[in-house]
């Protein structure tokens, strides 16, 4: 208790995460089994939604989560990177894709790929670390091409890398440039760069080579769903904890967080503080819970990864006050959907509950009821994004959440700026 | 001069111009000096009001980002009243105020950190 203590006053919560993950890995299944399960992580095509919890069962995926938050931490040490908002997002958003999706295979062509942009541009590799942490959302590429296709290995594993290195290396330049497209009101602004390349990949893979992309099974597993929310809950405590026990005086600090309207590029660790933005970060988390916990949504592997990156998020641009309008609005359709549809929500829609909270800058900046409008219609533009894309990118609510900002964004700011011309007239 | 950097001066001078704008100033100037490594932006208005003068303050005076310049710049000179100089403050590596008589010169700059 007392190391637990003294951890959370040292503000290593990042390294202690992993030591959870990677020893609770151990204490729910033995080696063999573990091993067993990684290997199928790795050989899995890991397309939109490879939940690697029925893949690989908990140990396995927990082992996964562990190692790639592991690789990231310590390059963010060979980098000298200090904290902040966007790189703790990453951190979070990472290891919770890689309960569905990124493992360590199929992530590094990637970040190769940015080493040989940034060498290119003549930039420090760090420089670009914001687009490094959250590039492996278009990770499936690299697997697909390699088990997904049926090539023979030499052709797969070449074909894999490659696509992975270019990804990596023009990832930089589409991400800085579709930032304009929604004004720096979706949050996962790489998610939609990473959409539009998908988009193309989806093209030549079915149009020039006959692939049907939605062949593979979506299944996801609900078998350790109590597990998960524990571990949600001791995770969104230490956070919340940390904050005040390096800070008793802490809420102080949280009007100027909340009072953000959470557009990009807004580092809550930076303009707030960090022991805030920690509890903020918990404070996420516990929303994220109570959501799923309202709407009976079971954690599998995808709900998870929307948990860990809400709760990144929460040091880079979301908050209660712009969260949860959006929320209420996906929650609408969640709810709507079974009986306008007759058939019940699936864990796209599940997951669509807590990604929309990419377009959370817009109920920061425009009000709960625009944000609740928003949310709504993020909802329902969802599913035909991940059609659009072909599953090969992980942040398939970052893809539609570009489209929705810059749809409701211009229209918004037409209707406000209408307003203040009206008051300062009169 | 890289082009990046060009792209970068270009916005900053965008976001200062509409900044001061959209404070309701329309007697303003706005030097920009380019020098081989280093660039000044001089505005200088004339009796700026106290709180014009700490929002830039406020906002300016960060610390510069390098991830910035790589993530987030393009939106600099497209901006809101809550938004307003967030991006640009980190991009900017020092502030210098002067105050002659009624007018008040405000000085960034910037240092180019990208090779030829």
């Amino acid at each position: 208790m007392i190391n637990l203590y003294r951890a959370l006053k040292k503000k290593m919560m990042l390294p202690m995460i992993f030591i959870v993950l990677f020893t609770m890995a151990f204490l729910f299944d033995d080696l063999s089994s573990i091993a067993q399960g990684y290997l199928n992580i790795l050989q899995s095509p890991s397309v939109l939604i490879s939940d690697y919890l029925h893949i690989g069962g908990l140990g396995a995926t927990l082992f996964n989560v562990a190692t790639i938050m592991l690789i990231n931490i310590l390059m963010l040490r060979a980098l000298k990177l200090k904290m902040s908002g966007p790189i703790f997002a990453g951190l979070l958003t990472i290891a919770g894709f890689s309960f569905f999706g990124k493992n360590i295979f199929n992530t590094i062509p990637i970040y190769f790929g940015i080493y040989l942009h940034a060498r290119h541009q003549r930039l420090p590799f760090k420089s670009f670390i914001i687009v490094v942490l959250f590039s492996t959302g278009i990770s499936p590429i690299v697997s697909f091409l390699i088990f997904g296709t049926g090539w023979p290995y030499y052709i797969g594993i070449p074909a894999g890398t490659a696509a992975g290195i270019l990804t990596g290396f023009t990832l930089p330049a589409i991400s800085a440039h579709v930032i304009r497209f929604h004004k720096g009101y979706n949050l996962y602004n790489i998610g939609f760069a990473m959409g539009i390349l998908s988009m193309l990949y989806a093209a030549i893979l079915t149009t020039l080579f006959g692939f049907d992309l939605f062949v593979f099974e979506s299944t996801t597993s609900e078998a350790y769903h109590t597990e998960l929310l524990v571990l949600t809950l001791i995770l969104s405590g230490i956070f919340i904890a940390s904050g005040f026990i390096n800070d008793p005086h802490v809420l102080k600090k949280y009007p100027k967080l909340l009072n953000s309207t959470g557009r990009l590029v807004s580092d809550f660790i930076r303009d707030a503080g960090r022991d805030i933005s920690m509890v903020n970060v918990g404070v996420m988390g516990l929303i994220s819970v109570l959501a799923i916990t309202v709407l009976r949504i079971q954690i599998n592997g995808a709900v998870m990864g929307g948990i860990l990156t809400v709760m990144g998020f929460g040091a880079f641009g979301k908050h209660p006050r712009n969260s949860i309008p959006v929320m209420l609005g996906a929650s609408i359709w969640f709810l709507l959907s079974p009986i306008v549809t007759g058939e019940e929500a699936g864990v796209g829609l599940a997951i669509a509950v807590l990604f929309v909270t990419a377009v959370a800058p817009i109920a920061g900046r425009f009000g709960i009821f625009l944000g609740i409008f928003a949310g709504f219609v993020h909802i329902v533009l969802t599913p035909f994004t991940y059609v659009f894309q072909g599953g090969f990118d992980l942040y398939n609510n970052g893809f539609a959440a570009g489209f929705v900002a810059a749809l409701l964004v211009p229209v918004f700011e037409f209707l406000t700026k209408k307003k203040e011309v009206e008051e300062g007239e009169a | 001069m890289n082009n990046q950097e060009v792209k970068i001066i270009s916005k900053i001078i965008r976001e200062l111009s509409h900044y001061v704008m959209i404070h309701g100033y329309k007697n303003y100037t706005l030097e920009t000096r380019i020098e081989e490594k280093v660039t000044y932006f001089k505005l200088s208005i004339q009796n700026p009001s106290k709180a014009m003068l700490e929002k830039m303050k406020e906002k300016v005076s960060r610390e510069r980002e390098l991830e910035v310049e790589t993530y987030g710049w393009e939106l600099i000179g497209d901006i809101d009243e809550k938004t307003e100089l967030e991006i640009l403050g980190l991009l900017i590596d020092e502030m210098v105020i002067e105050k002659k008589e009624d007018m008040t010169h405000i000085t960034l700059i910037r240092e180019s950190r990208y090779k030829e």
